[in-house]
């Protein structure tokens, strides 16, 4: 009865809040002890979970993740989905593989791991080792907190997928047994409460129950170690060191350990790191004050473990670090730890890069990149940036990445572009003044790539690899653009803003993303959306035709049937037609202009005329085109649709304007083929160095 | 006269040979002309015209990369077609600018170039072949294999370490010198069939190898030198090629102008390099040489330096048998 009381009353604390979380619901809470060999790679581990059933109902059985078991063998349904290879890298099919064998799981004393089974809720892959699923001999009550008692034992695999080692540097990512969730009803809109623990697969990444961390981590000496948590006590013995680490408020525990890192420390100071031009373009757009907008911001410190070839990187990562933390406290809300530490991953371990974990993240630096004119590629910023943010729409936002992989990397590719562009401009640079915009990247990836999948689907359900990786990134992160350009800046960065603010600390979905955005009752964003996110919707808008011709006035059989401006007798000749170089007006025009494909959206249509006249006319997009029949003292030149390419998911930008011989402006063609033809010339002239 | 201000004289002089070789570069580049405009043509016809004429635009560029795959792989093979016809191009043409330089005389060019060319290819086409096995050889067993060795040895090593950095610095350094080396020789070779010292690419090789003996280094500065000089060359022109940025279609002419006087800048530097080699190599013959090996019998000539006149009226205008062991550039 007791139980059923607290059940009730934790349900009751537990349901889904109408207002944001000032902290999050803690349901599990980990103390962990672990052992690393670094000569044989094998690792032993004990952990304390205390897991609470936050759910109305009793709970019969427990689901662990055992992710590396992924690294198993090649029957895993990780390693059959991605072959072998993750991002361009390759497993060490030789002598990389990995393994978690939890050896003991008790419960008030009894051994639970013999009566434990494996199983694959998505694919039933009968080989697949990473969902362990342990029947327990009572059920766990609602509201009531399980201690249990975990030993295993795990070989850490060889780098190709984010956990793993190459020489003497290790990335421990999802690494020890860690329990499912068990979405009470309600949590992110389920109707009823169940298990939410998929397996590991080669597009998946993560989703887990927020907790506090306690973690000894005991390896040799030598080894620098970084961590999610901060370091609370160092104990040493024989050669070997036991470092604690502790965090609260997380929902995974990443570490990493190298005895080449060089640590380098500095620290987030909003009084000094918050950009003047920043706070006050956000306060005029988000309609706070300054004051109010730096309510929250508090210093952080930033520990960067740099490897001692990429030295030169340590200021690039640092201000990268400085101005996301900046930038995401402005437009989202301050980042709410003390700490981010920055993992720079050496260059034979590529299969750790680029991955995020809370508070801790693996960044990119190549040395390559560090010289002239290479340092103008701006791509380790780039990463630092996107990895950090990450730690918002992954991390604080705590979305279902299985389910909802766009809910992550998404959002997270428009912020990152947008951090990008604004304080680099073009990232990726070619002395002199040529270069790409990271949102022009992104967008030319979706919007002018192959489609196979609407934007929402299971991570493993997409197509192909391909089609997973553009509709997780630059498919929603482009489509989001979209919905900002239709919404106007204020409504939408204040919708953004209130999405984050809403579920810091929560599970969102989709749908509580989608409807912030359509709060502002924008009809095309509420088309857009499901033609996006749910449909392979696409568009493209078109200048089918423009022409123009001297409208030399009436001509023909008025009603009186008398002949006007030219003369019936069969034995003259016509009339010659007028010369239209002298022709003084007026002209008569012809525009027809299209939109292609299922998704509505409203466009501008300009008309240029020769004297420089311009006539801009609204479309809304209704119908398949639209036709523009126009009389002027001077020519049409020129009729373009969406002139500000404000269709960031126009399929093909190039057709929306078309010239009439009327225009008489210099020939971009022109200038084209002789860059190329320099350019081929300078191509064929090397062969002088040779031949 | 020191080699490189008789490579620069010489460069002065014979412009209308620098003129060939230009003509040789400009023509194959003019290959890829019309897929060009095939591919190009959308520039005047969609959004982005004014956009590109006033300079760049990001967006516009990787939307036309990206929707006009089927045109940019159309000039992608006419720009393979281009560099075969010009590798050929200078394979052919290189023995008869030889032959002119001997000959000191810097006009008629375009039609002794041609016929003179036209009885050396076949020996320079074999001297090419065997240009490039020598390179493939010495480059596998001086670069790729210590570079896959040390490999091995730093496997586990981290990276920019001293056995990854030594791998890169190898490939780098052993690369070049080794193709320096084998580079040199075959220019050598090609001096050898143009003066008449051999009748085939064999016997220009052993030739070659007898002007290179002890004196490889001297050599490969010359080659560097003019290397380097063509590399400040082509990236003073393309720099201020791409500053120029013109926008108007008469600006767009004038580009192509003055990128033409680079690339005839660079021609001259062509054959600047082919002047210097010529008296770099005339210093090193021997009082008497070998020649005519190739014929069976042995033949012993004087090497007495011509003067240019008599150089020119001792050879027929064509023909690849002619031998002369003089030069009218050391004289000049």
């Amino acid at each position: 009865m007791r139980k059923l009381l607290l059940g009730v009353a934790l349900t009751l604390a537990c349901a889904l809040p109408t207002s944001a979380l000032e902290a999050p619901r803690k349901i599990v809470d980990y103390d962990i002890q672990v052992a690393l060999d670094p000569e044989t790679k094998l690792v032993e581990g004990a952990e304390t979970l205390k897991w609470t059933n936050a759910s109305d109902v009793p709970v019969g059985e427990l689901r662990f993740h055992l992710y590396w078991n992924a690294f198993r063998n090649d029957r895993s349904t990780f390693f059959k989905e991605s072959g072998g290879q993750l991002r361009g890298d390759k497993a060490d099919t030789g002598k990389g593989w990995g393994y978690t064998d939890v050896t003991s799981l008790k419960w008030d004393g009894v051994e639970l791991v013999k009566g434990a089974r494996f199983e694959s809720p998505d694919d039933g892959n009968p080989d697949d080792r990473t969902v362990l699923v342990v029947p327990l001999p009572r059920p766990i009550a609602p509201g009531e907190t399980a201690t249990l008692a975990i030993a295993w034992k795990a070989k850490v695999p060889r780098v190709y997928a984010r956990a793993g080692y190459v020489r003497d540097f290790f990335m421990f990512g999802q690494w020890f047994p860690q329990i499912g969730v068990y979405e009470p009803k309600g949590r992110r809109r389920r109707t009823d409460s169940g298990w939410n623990c998929h397996q590991y697969h080669a597009n998946s990444e993560f989703y887990a129950d927020w907790g506090d961390y306690r973690v000894a981590v005991t390896l040799p000496e030598k080894f620098v170690v970084g961590s999610a948590g901060a370091l609370v006590d160092t104990k040493t013995a024989g050669g070997r060191k036991t470092l604690t680490f502790k965090q609260k408020s997380i929902h995974n525990f990443a570490f990493t350990a190298d005895p080449r890192y060089v640590l380098v420390e500095d620290v987030f100071d909003p009084a000094k790191d918050i950009p003047a031009d920043e706070i006050a373009h956000a306060s005029k757009t988000l309609g706070r004050s300054e004051a109010d907008l730096r309510a929250g911001f508090h210093k952080v410190a930033i520990r960067l473990y740099l490897q001692p070839d990429h030295r030169a990187f340590d200021r690039r990562h640092i201000e990268a670090q400085k101005w996301a933390l900046a930038w995401t406290g402005l437009w989202a809300f301050p980042y709410p730890y003390a700490q981010i530490s920055i993992v720079d991953t050496p260059e034979d371990g590529l299969g750790a890069t680029g991955m995020e974990y809370e508070t801790i993240y693996t960044t990119l630096s190549l040395k390559l990149l560090s010289h002239w004119p290479l340092d103008r590629i701006y791509l380790p910023e780039m990463v630092t940036i996107h990895e950090f943010t990450h730690g918002y729409w992954m991390g604080l936002l705590a979305s279902n990445e299985f389910e909802e992989s766009w809910m992550d990397e998404g959002i997270n590719t428009f912020t990152e572009f947008v951090m990008v562009d604004r304080k680099y401009g073009a990232y990726l640079k070619v002395p002199p003044g040529i270069g790409f915009l990271d949102q022009e990247v992104n967008r030319a990836q979706a919007a002018l790539s192959q489609d196979h999948d609407p934007i929402q689907a299971y991570a493993w359900k997409y197509a192909t690899g391909d089609s997973y990786g553009r509709n997780s990134y630059p498919q929603p992160g482009t489509t989001i653009q979209q919905i900002r350009l239709l919404l106007g800046e204020e409504a939408f960065w204040r919708a953004f803003r209130g999405y984050a603010e809403r579920w810091r600390f929560d599970h969102p979905t989709s749908e509580d993303f989608l409807d912030a955005m359509r709060a502002s009752g924008d009809p095309h964003v509420a088309a857009l959306i499901p033609k996006t996110w749910y449909g392979r919707g696409w568009v493209d808008f078109a200048i089918l035709e423009a022409s123009t011709q001297p409208d030399d006035g009436f001509m023909g059989f008025d009603d009186a049937d008398k002949p006007v401006n030219f003369d019936p007798d069969p034995k003259k000749k016509p009339p010659k037609k007028p010369d239209e170089k002298n022709h003084k007006g007026p002209w008569q025009s012809l525009v027809v202009a299209s939109r292609d494909g299922d998704i509505e959206m409203p466009a501008h249509v300009v008309l240029t005329f020769k004297d420089g006249q311009k006539v801009e006319r609204t479309w809304d997009g209704a119908g398949g085109w639209i036709k523009y029949r126009v009389t002027s003292s001077s020519p049409l030149v020129k009729a373009e649709v969406d002139p500000d390419h404000r269709t960031v998911l126009d399929r093909n930008p190039w057709n929306n304007a078309r010239y009439t011989k009327k225009y008489e402006g210099p020939s971009a063609a022109a200038k084209g083929r002789t860059y190329t033809l320099h350019l081929v010339e300078i191509l064929l002239s090397t062969l002088w160095g040779v031949l | 006269m020191s080699v490189t201000l008789s490579g620069l004289s010489a460069a002065l002089r014979h412009r209308r040979l620098a003129g060939v070789l230009w003509l040789s570069l400009l023509a194959s580049a003019l290959l890829t002309w019309y897929p060009m405009k095939a591919l190009f043509a959308i520039f005047d016809e969609g959004a982005f015209r004014e956009a590109l004429v006033k300079g760049w635009d990001g967006w516009g560029m990787l939307s036309f990369l990206l929707t006009q795959r089927h045109e940019i792989a159309i000039a992608e093979a006419s720009i393979a077609a281009a560099l075969l016809a010009f590798a050929l191009l200078q394979i052919f043409l290189t023995g008869g600018v030889l032959r002119v330089l001997v000959d000191g005389r810097p006009r008629p060019v375009f039609a002794r170039v041609v016929a003179e060319s036209a009885g050396l290819f076949k020996a320079n086409l074999w001297a090419t072949g065997r240009f490039a096995l020598t390179a493939l050889f010495w480059g596998g067993l001086l670069v790729a294999a210590p570079v896959k060795l040390l490999g091995k040895l730093g496997k586990d090593a981290p990276p920019h370490t001293f056995l990854p950095d030594l791998a890169f610095w190898w490939a780098i350094v052993v690369g070049a010198i080794v193709f320096l080396n084998v580079g040199l020789r075959f220019d050598l070779a090609r001096i050898a069939l143009a003066r008449g010292d051999a009748r085939n690419a064999r016997g220009a090789y052993r030739v070659a190898k007898q002007r290179l003996s002890g004196r490889r280094a001297s050599g490969i500065r010359i080659i560097l030198f003019w290397l380097a000089l063509g590399a400040v060359v082509q990236a003073a022109f393309t720099s201020a090629g791409l500053q120029i940025n013109p926008h108007t279609d008469g600006a767009v002419a004038g580009l192509f102008l003055f990128r033409q006087a680079g690339f005839f800048l660079l021609a001259m530097v062509r054959v600047g390099f082919w002047a210097a080699l010529l008296v770099w190599e005339e210093r090193r013959r021997p009082a008497y040489s070998v020649i005519g090996s190739a014929s069976g019998g042995t033949t012993w000539k004087s090497s007495e330096p011509m003067a240019a006149s008599a150089a020119a009226s001792a050879r027929p205008e064509t023909g690849s048998s002619v031998t002369t062991n003089g030069s009218a550039l050391l004289s000049s």
